[in-house]
């Protein structure tokens, strides 16, 4: 498995911080009201998780860190240090450092210390800059934090800012999304995520659309508000590289490319993913329970599944794929051993004569027409 | 052996008019089975047949019976009770001296018992009148008895009271098989000459033929040779259905019985063939049998193109059973490479489309049933057309007919006025109507078979609350005003879309297989024009909108296993269904176009 020569593999870290002040309806991670657990002791066990995956593999490089959640801006400021201040012993010069905030939840000082500690960037889950949608979603933010903590984290000298947005709200209107995307632009920040709202499983947000309280966005104002953001950000200088994803030239998130290249990363804390060794681990769901764990030096892996050389080359495509750069044919072939062009060589060909996939000597990608239905293509890239 | 003891009858009846639940009787009465291994309708040997509660396949069991000192041996040949299988009806009276004609007391006569009792006639077969179900509260047995004299001319004192469910009056019943039936003829110091009249396939000993010895006899061992085919073959084993297998050295003039003989596969033989003695055979086979005439077709068309030598095992596993089914290779120029299917109706089609999905593991898609056509071409030939898709050009056709049917429909009278409204709308024609009683009546019309085939049954049900029955035989092919819808789906014409109907109603059906087709094919990454032609002119256009948004917002680390399983389960969806250019059709929308109601 490990080279002899103990060659260190290029990797990402990821850290799943499950809590949140409240929880919003929409959301489908994994977290839990604060107050309800005691922080200092899931760090702990987070900790120890990082101390023990360490050790059983000391061949890999945390190139990219990301600590997300939930919000781990609703950790008392101590607790957030340690952890920080853990991993960076364990890994001491990162090519970035990304921790996820709430923009109700941080202060200049805080943002200081982050950075004094070593995070190199901060990823702010606005939203939305129309406060009714703000209000829809459960966000208990306001529209001035988002200025104010995109503000703050430039004095403390972040100069790596990414802005999290949802569209198609329901509700939500043309024109109030660009007036979000407008805002966003106009805080100056070096990246934009968009995501169109998605109705995850056993939310309350799906359940009251179920229940017929809520009626989503109709397929054709979603699709027109998508195609808004690319024409928006793009004129505003920004660089689509993924289907959800925006940045000025150099700020790509290198963390998220990570999972794109299907690189390995680490995943540490509850729920968190791993994809490692050639298994895809996904960690115990409840934050008691994996505490429990690790504290009794029990398994903390809820599901593994380790995908034959078909499904990694499968994977690999469609995670490719998502970006606007798509399949590099060389990477590919030294990745997964397989010739991409051969192996999906009928989706290709038929995609190609819609005009919905892209070939050159070098690459293979998803056309600017097919992003918006780029799951219709891609499935055919999920088995061979 | 005499056969002054042998009687061969059948049970013929009108569907759940108790005909499996006599044999049963019979069957115990006579000591065939005792209780411990009598199963509900022990005729009834495939799964299908008793979850519908008809039964497919003719069955013959033999059995013995006292009477007035004597041991009687009583060939009972099960016959099929519906609509689709007159040919298997007709095969198995054939085999017979006699049939018992039963009629549920309750029911009355019945669209079935009227086309049966014609059919044992046709085959020469003494008629006996069997009333049963009379122990029930709601039997009319004299009414009925006043009916079946009325109809079918047998006189109401003649018929027999029985009770199939308890038993009563069936030993009475089987006193008159043996002393009204005549016995078969004694040919034995003739030439062999044996019958085929049903087969079917045992894993393990190959075909198992059904046969009905009329002269000379068959022995262990004896080398016999299939008169029509000319192929010989050596007799491993000889029996009768006791109703077990039970082997025999010989089958005599007048029994019936089963063959084995090496065959290994059904396409070795012909069901009517007849066996005769190699070494000294008979001048000239058995007449009587016509080769099952197949009203209804439809193309069977494999999901994924590699599956095309597995439908075919399939089909020719199929066919080992179903002797009255016929399969021929087929290329579409929009589906690819598959198989024309004949069936004696929709019913016998739905049952062999379900034992292919039972039986086999196979994606199937498959085409509109139509009926099958002739056409005069210009330069005077006769063409036999079985798809829409083989019609020739306009320009070449001199004339095209199609299949007529006198059909039979038996209902109540305060229904007469919906009938004739659905049959008048179907391009029927009332030939008459016939009182059964005060409230009950039977109508005779003459329609194309096109007409009937495909939801007219539902209808008529619908119509009168389940209570009519229908019944039709083929009469023969008439000149039609007849035209060919063509759709076009994505600018390419789909062959296995179209159909052929009558020139008055053709753009109205035109409009409504856009409707229907827009609805059943899913939306697709692009815009699908559909458009109907008729005589290669377009008369209407519909479009299928493309989706417009179908993508995942987010995908990073933790969703992968979970995201692929979604986009696999997407793929499977679309691998369901047949592609025609760059547009996937679902299985629904090749049916879709023959559902014409509004």
């Amino acid at each position: 498995m490990n080279s002899k020569k103990h060659d260190f593999k290029p990797a990402g870290l990821y850290v799943h911080i499950p809590f949140c002040q409240t929880k919003c309806r929409y959301c489908g991670f994994y977290s839990e009201p604060i107050k309800n657990h005691a922080p200092q002791r899931l760090i702990s066990a987070i900790i120890t998780e990082l101390t023990e995956k360490r050790g059983q593999e000391p061949f890999f490089a945390y190139q990219t860190i990301y600590i997300g959640g939930g919000s781990p801006s609703c950790l008392p400021a101590k607790q957030l240090l340690r952890l920080i201040g853990e991993i960076t012993s364990r890994c001491p010069k990162p090519e970035e450092f990304t921790v996820e905030v709430n923009p109700g939840q941080v202060s200049k000082d805080i943002l200081s210390q982050l950075r004094a500690a070593g995070v190199t960037r901060i990823s702010i889950g606005a939203q939305s800059f129309a406060s009714e949608e703000l209000t829809f979603l459960g966000r208990k933010h306001s529209v001035a934090d988002i200025g104010r903590a995109v503000r703050s984290a430039k004095k403390a000298s972040f100069d790596n800012i990414g802005i999290d947005l949802i569209f198609a709200i329901p509700h939500s209107t043309l024109e109030s999304w660009k007036y979000s995307l407008r805002s966003a632009i106009d805080l100056g920040v070096q990246h934009i995520s968009a995501y169109a709202l998605t109705y995850e499983e056993q939310t309350p947000l799906q359940k009251a659309v179920e229940a017929g309280e809520v009626k989503p966005v109709d397929e054709e104002t979603d699709r027109q508000m998508y195609d808004m953001t690319i024409d928006e950000l793009e004129k505003a200088g920004f660089k689509q590289y993924e289907i959800s994803n925006f940045s000025k030239p150099g700020f790509e998130c290198r963390h998220n490319l990570n999972y794109w290249a299907n690189n390995p990363y680490l995943g540490i804390g509850p729920a968190a993913g791993s994809y490692w060794n050639g298994k895809r681990t996904l960690n115990i769901a409840d934050i008691k329970k994996y505490i429990e764990a690790i504290e009794q030096r029990k398994n903390v892996i809820a599901e593994s599944e380790t995908p034959d050389n078909i499904q990694v080359a499968c994977e690999t495509a469609v995670l490719n794929l998502r970006r606007r750069c798509g399949i590099i044919l060389d990477e590919f072939k030294k990745q997964t051993g397989f010739d991409a062009a051969k192996l999906f060589a009928e989706p290709i060909g038929r995609y190609k004569k819609l005009g919905l996939i892209r070939t050159t000597s070098k690459r293979l990608c998803l056309t600017r027409k097919a992003l918006p239905i780029a799951d219709s293509v891609l499935c055919d890239f999920s088995t061979t | 052996m005499s056969t002054e003891l042998i009687r061969n009858f059948s049970i013929i009846a009108h569907i759940d008019h108790g005909k499996s639940t006599l044999a049963d009787r019979i069957m115990e009465l006579t000591g065939a089975v005792s209780d411990r291994e009598k199963k509900d309708q022990l005729l009834d040997d495939m799964d299908i047949e008793r979850e519908r509660g008809i039964t497919i396949k003719a069955s013959a069991v033999t059995m013995n019976y006292e009477h007035g000192g004597k041991t009687y041996m009583l060939n009972l040949i099960d016959t099929p009770g519906h609509v689709d299988f007159h040919y298997e009806v007709s095969r198995a009276l054939t085999a017979c001296e006699g049939a018992l004609l039963v009629v549920d007391a309750t029911q009355g006569v019945q669209a079935q018992t009227v086309a049966n009792a014609y059919l044992a006639t046709e085959a020469g077969a003494e008629i006996i009148g069997v009333i049963n179900k009379v122990d029930l509260p709601s039997a009319q047995p004299d009414i009925t008895a006043e009916e079946i004299e009325h109809v079918l001319g047998i006189r109401k004192q003649d018929c027999f009271h029985i009770s199939a469910k308890t038993g009563m009056g069936v030993h009475e019943l089987l006193d008159a098989v043996v002393t009204l039936l005549p016995p078969p003829p004694d040919n034995s110091d003739k030439p062999t000459a044996a019958l085929v009249f049903d087969s079917e396939c045992d894993a393990y000993r190959g075909v198992i033929c059904y046969v009905r010895v009329f002269s000379g006899e068959l022995n262990i061992k004896q080398k016999i040779r299939f008169m029509g085919t000319g192929r010989t073959h050596l007799i491993t084993e000889l029996g009768k259905f006791t109703p077990k297998m039970s082997p025999v050295e010989r089958l005599s003039a007048g029994e019936v019985g089963y063959v084995i003989a090496n065959v290994r596969q059904l396409s070795d033989i012909t069901i009517g063939d007849t066996i005769t003695d190699d070494a000294s055979p008979a001048e000239k086979p058995l007449p009587g049998y016509v080769p099952p005439m197949q009203m209804v077709f439809s193309d069977f068309y494999p999901g994924n193109n590699t599956d095309y030598p597995n439908l075919r095992l399939a089909f020719e596993k199929l066919a080992l059973n179903d002797a009255s089914f016929s399969f021929i290779p087929q290329n579409s120029p929009a589906l690819g490479f598959g198989f024309r299917c004949g069936f004696l109706g929709l019913l016998h089609m739905e049952i062999v489309q379900e034992r292919l999905e039972r039986e086999n593991d196979i994606d199937v898609v498959q085409t509109a049933p139509t009926v099958s056509y002739e056409v005069i071409t210009t330069d005077g030939r006769t063409l036999k057309i079985d798809s829409p898709a083989d019609l020739p050009d306009v320009t070449q056709i001199e004339e095209l007919r199609e299949p007529y049917v006198r059909l039979e429909i038996i209902t109540t009278t305060d229904t007469i006025g919906g009938i004739m409204q659905l049959s008048e709308s179907r391009r029927c024609k009332l030939i008459k109507t016939d009182y059964l009683s005060q409230n009950r009546v039977m109508m005779q019309y003459k329609a194309p078979l096109a007409e009937i085939v495909y939801d007219f049954y539902d209808l008529l049900k619908g119509i009168s609350h389940g209570y009519a029955t229908m019944d039709y035989e083929f009469t023969g092919f008439e000149v039609g005003d007849l035209v060919k819808i063509n759709i076009l789906v994505n600018k390419i014409p789909v062959d296995a879309l179209s159909l052929i109907v009558h020139r008055s109603t053709a753009e109205n059906r035109g409009r409504k297989m856009l409707v229907r087709l827009r609805k059943a094919i899913p939306r697709h990454q692009f815009e699908i024009p559909l458009q109907v032609a008729i005589g290669g002119k377009i008369i209407a256009r519909e479009s299928i909108k493309p989706f417009r948004k179908d993508v995942t917002a987010k995908l990073y680390g933790g969703d992968v296993t979970r995201k692929m399983k979604v986009l696999k389960r997407q793929r499977e969806g679309k691998k369901r269904m047949k592609n025609i250019g760059a547009v996937q059709i679902p299985q629904d929308a090749f049916m879709s176009i023959l559902d014409s109601s509004d």
